[in-house]
């Protein structure tokens, strides 16, 4: 059933409300380029129940930031659920806590009729009310979602019964269901509780027991999930182990049966390794990037920032520092967006005499500027400095830790040119343009702003029908203006590894990257 | 480098004082005539096989050090497209690392880094840790400031120290200096103070100001050089110190600036490829422990040769 139906018609497209089809749903969350090793279901066929599921995890869950999308993945599709869910290799949204809904024809409001019987894990039913908190919440400045624009757009809620509910948009938004795949609903109650770490009560298929910082999370099975038979597993476990070295010893070691943070690089020693199953989504990591400050001269001439696209090796940053995971494209989508396609990604090969003969039609040489770095991708630094070297660009490597980067990236306090990575290119390309800090048209890291951007931007995102051809062409022009101006030159799209013992089946995630457990596992 | 010191050592005269100061003139030694005992203390505890195995292992990796870039033609910074080779293959004796740089050459420039952050950041710390202690030794009041700050300064560990450091000054291998010079500082100041204190009191001294020396006679002359001997033996030990440190820093990614080569840098990024490409961290592993044995070693013979 394809999504543009629900927008394009005043006909309401009522959707399948049976467990069958969430279940359906949610097995889909595998990814279209899941082309690694991913096993088929266990050879008996039969999903076995019962069992802890150990997890290792590279960073610790930071309650502050449950509503935002963060490094920590494995809370927030455990204990809650999301009203509705994509099919990623299509984006459609499957029913999860909403059992169906109507979009009006003129994208201006959307209506939802909720699941019935469905109760938090302290007992209260899910109801309307529920849903209206979660939309201010996401709204509130202080939880800093990042999707906080798209839910300001939430005009007015309408509480029709319990079980309906519908919000008036102030203008209609292609990214409408990324919000609804984003936004966890959690128990109105214990919120405050929530973002201190003390109770986690959603509707998910794992009851939080407890959180040790720095060094555990604990799970059990939530009896009364909604969807029956589900989950298999008697509870998870996460064990928060820092060292990328340490994880994959765990791995080995069989104290963990699934690692989650992994990067490429990591994974090499397993990679080969039968006993391990190496899952690879091209959703959730993001890509490799090089901003440029457009107030720092000569960076305000884009042939200058087209010459460092023309200057980086993207191949061999995948094949060395991300041991072969990840896709070189010189645009931000990854080949699931409705945005990607071969020719932007393939737009910017690696032509250092091209770089060259551009910097000199620019007139710039002898340039000696800083590069800062996230301190963790040393090598990804290191290798873009010396690409840039070899046309003539010298840099200074300033590393900075993660807290840092961020506060800069977010306060506009880069230098000349920095390395990074970015998010949100997973989903409908206007959540980028408008929430994405170094895309973000109101307000960059790179300070830049150009009226002919901002027109595109907003067009891209103001798409009523996300699917439409005048929607597909707003996302062409919006990748053509990105690759022509340049203040974020996109490096690598990232992939998003999940290195698992052989005998775990059926782990996915959602195109936030949250992990999902309802159908996994231990063969 | 052990032949050196016994070529340099013979200079027949007289022998100038009971006492020598680190590094004092040579004193006559048994290079003319074997088995004849050499008079220099020092000397005496580096010509045994603990002292001797020390120089040399020190020697040869300062002459590699030094030497880098005679001894290998690669650029240390160069990047290849044959990542992680091993020893021997594409031109590179002994390998590359997982951005195609050669790993001998960088083994080498990285000796030459840490020596010369060894080498600047302890005499510095000697000097101003020698500094604070004769001020100490001035006045009671002088000697509780001074030691309050060097309680202050062993108060903090060496690499939350290290991280403040970088934190104020930002990060390169000035920073890594200061935080040697900042550790080093108590440990010669406490040592060179006490030993200070202990032979002022001594029967010489007070022979000696009863004969009428003043007091910056009586220091230069008779106190100092004899209670140099700890502190000759330190320098060796904070060195070492040093390495390690030097290590630590550019392990934890605070240390020498990338892309220039370091040990602890070179050691960190080897990690992931331990099994696979254990080659690749076993460079930097035996260089450090080789110098960090050496000096001690070299810190064990002269603390013996100074006792006997």
């Amino acid at each position: 059933m394809p999504v543009s139906s629900i927008f394009t018609s005043r006909r309401t497209v009522l959707r399948a409300a049976g467990a069958g089809a969430v279940a359906l749903g949610l097995a889909g969350c595998k990814s279209a380029v899941d082309e690694k090793k991913s096993s088929p279901a266990g050879a008996s066929g039969q999903p076995k129940k019962g069992g802890t599921l150990q997890i290792g995890s590279l960073t610790d869950f930071t309650p502050a930031l449950l509503f935002t999308q963060n490094a920590f993945t494995a809370v927030h599709r455990l204990v809650f659920n999301t009203l509705t869910s994509y099919d990623p290799k299509t984006l459609q949204p499957q029913p999860q806590l909403a059992k169906s809904w109507q979009v009006a024809a003129d994208g201006k409001s959307v209506t939802f009729q909720l699941r019935e019987g469905v109760k938090f894990h302290n007992g209260r039913p899910f109801t309307a009310d529920d849903v209206v908190f979660a939309i201010n919440n996401l709204k509130d400045p202080k939880r800093s979602a990042q999707l906080r624009a798209t839910a300001a757009v939430v005009q007015e809620i309408q509480v029709v019964n319990p079980l309906e509910v519908t919000l008036k948009l102030a203008h209609p938004v292609s990214n409408l269901f990324d919000l609804f795949e984003f936004m966890i609903i959690t128990d109105k109650d214990s919120v405050e509780e929530a973002v201190t770490g003390k109770k986690l009560i959603g509707t998910g298929p794992f009851v939080f027991k407890s959180w040790t910082p720095g060094a555990s999370l604990s799970f059990a099975k939530n009896p009364e999930y909604f969807i029956p038979e589900r989950p298999y597993f008697d509870g998870v476990e996460v064990r928060i182990i820092p060292n990328n070295d340490s994880l994959v010893s765990a791995l080995r070691g069989k104290q963990v049966q699934l690692a989650i943070g992994l990067n490429g690089r990591d994974v090499a020693p397993v990679k080969t390794d039968p006993q391990f199953t190496v899952q690879q989504y091209d959703t959730g990591s993001g890509a490799v990037y090089v901003g440029a400050n457009v107030t720092v001269k000569p960076f305000d001439d884009k042939r200058v920032r087209q010459a460092i696209s023309y200057a980086i090796n993207r191949e061999r940053i995948v094949q060395q520092s991300l041991g072969g995971f990840g896709l070189p494209s010189s645009a931000p989508w990854p080949k699931s967006s409705p945005a990607y396609s071969d020719a932007t990604a393939k737009r910017y090969p690696h032509d250092p005499e091209r770089a060259k003969a551009l910097l000199a039609e620019a007139g710039v040489s002898n340039l000696d500027v800083p590069l800062a770095y996230l301190n963790t991708s040393t090598v990804i630094a290191q290798m873009i400095q010396f690409d840039l070297q070899q046309v003539g660009i010298k840099t200074t490597l300033e590393p900075l830790d993660p807290a840092k980067f961020q506060a800069q990236l977010i306060g506009q306090t880069m230098p000349a040119l920095w390395a990074g990575s970015h998010g949100f290119a997973q989903l409908h390309p206007a959540t980028l343009a408008v929430s994405a800090y170094p895309f973000n048209e109101a307000k960059n890291t790179s300070k830049f702003s150009d009226p002919a951007y901002t027109e595109i931007v907003q067009k891209a995102w103001r798409q009523p029908d996300a699917d439409s051809p005048a929607a597909k062409a707003a996302y062409q022009d919006l990748s053509e203006v990105l690759l022509d101006r340049q203040f974020v030159i996109d490096l690598v799209v990232l992939a998003n590894l999940y290195v698992a013992d052989k005998s775990l089946q059926g782990v996915g995630q959602n195109t936030y990257a949250s992990l999902v457990l309802d159908d996994a596992y231990l063969a | 480098m052990a032949t050196d010191v016994l070529s340099a050592a013979p200079s027949p005269g007289p022998v100038p004082a009971p006492a020598h100061a680190p590094g004092a003139g040579p004193g006559p030694a048994a290079a003319a005539k074997p088995r004849r005992r050499i008079r220099n203390r020092y000397l005496r505890g580096l010509m045994t096989p603990r002292g001797i195995i020390g120089l040399a292992l020190v020697g040869v990796l300062l002459g590699a050090g030094l030497a880098a870039p005679l001894l290998t033609s690669h650029d240390p910074n160069f990047q290849s497209a044959d990542a992680l080779v091993g020893p021997g293959s594409a031109g590179h004796l002994y390998g590359t690392d997982e951005i195609g740089r050669d790993l001998l050459s960088r083994l080498l420039y990285s000796i030459r880094t840490d020596l010369m952050v060894v080498l600047i950041a302890v005499p510095l710390g000697l000097l101003i840790g020698g500094a604070l202690a004769l001020v100490a030794v001035t006045h009671r009041v002088a000697d509780v400031a001074v030691q309050r700050l060097f309680d202050l300064l062993l108060s903090f560990p060496s690499l939350i120290l290290g991280l403040t450091v970088t934190a104020i000054a930002g990060f390169g291998a000035g920073s890594i200096v200061t935080v040697i010079v900042l550790i080093e500082i108590p440990s010669f100041g406490r040592m060179l103070r006490g030993a200070i204190l202990v032979h002022r009191d001594r029967e010489y001294a007070v022979a000696a100001r009863i004969g009428g020396a003043g007091p910056l006679r009586l220091l230069t002359r008779h106190v100092l050089p004899n209670a140099a001997d700890p502190v000759v033996v330190q320098v060796a030990v904070a060195m070492s110190v040093a390495v390690i440190l030097e290590g630590a820093m550019s392990f934890i990614g605070i240390g020498i600036r990338p892309p220039d080569a370091s040990l602890g840098g070179m050691l960190s990024a080897s990690r992931p490829y331990l099994e696979d490409h254990p080659f690749y961290a076993l460079g930097p592993l035996v260089v450090i422990t080789a110098l960090v044995v050496g000096l001690n070693l070299i810190a064990e013979a002269l603390n013996r040769g100074a006792r006997r």
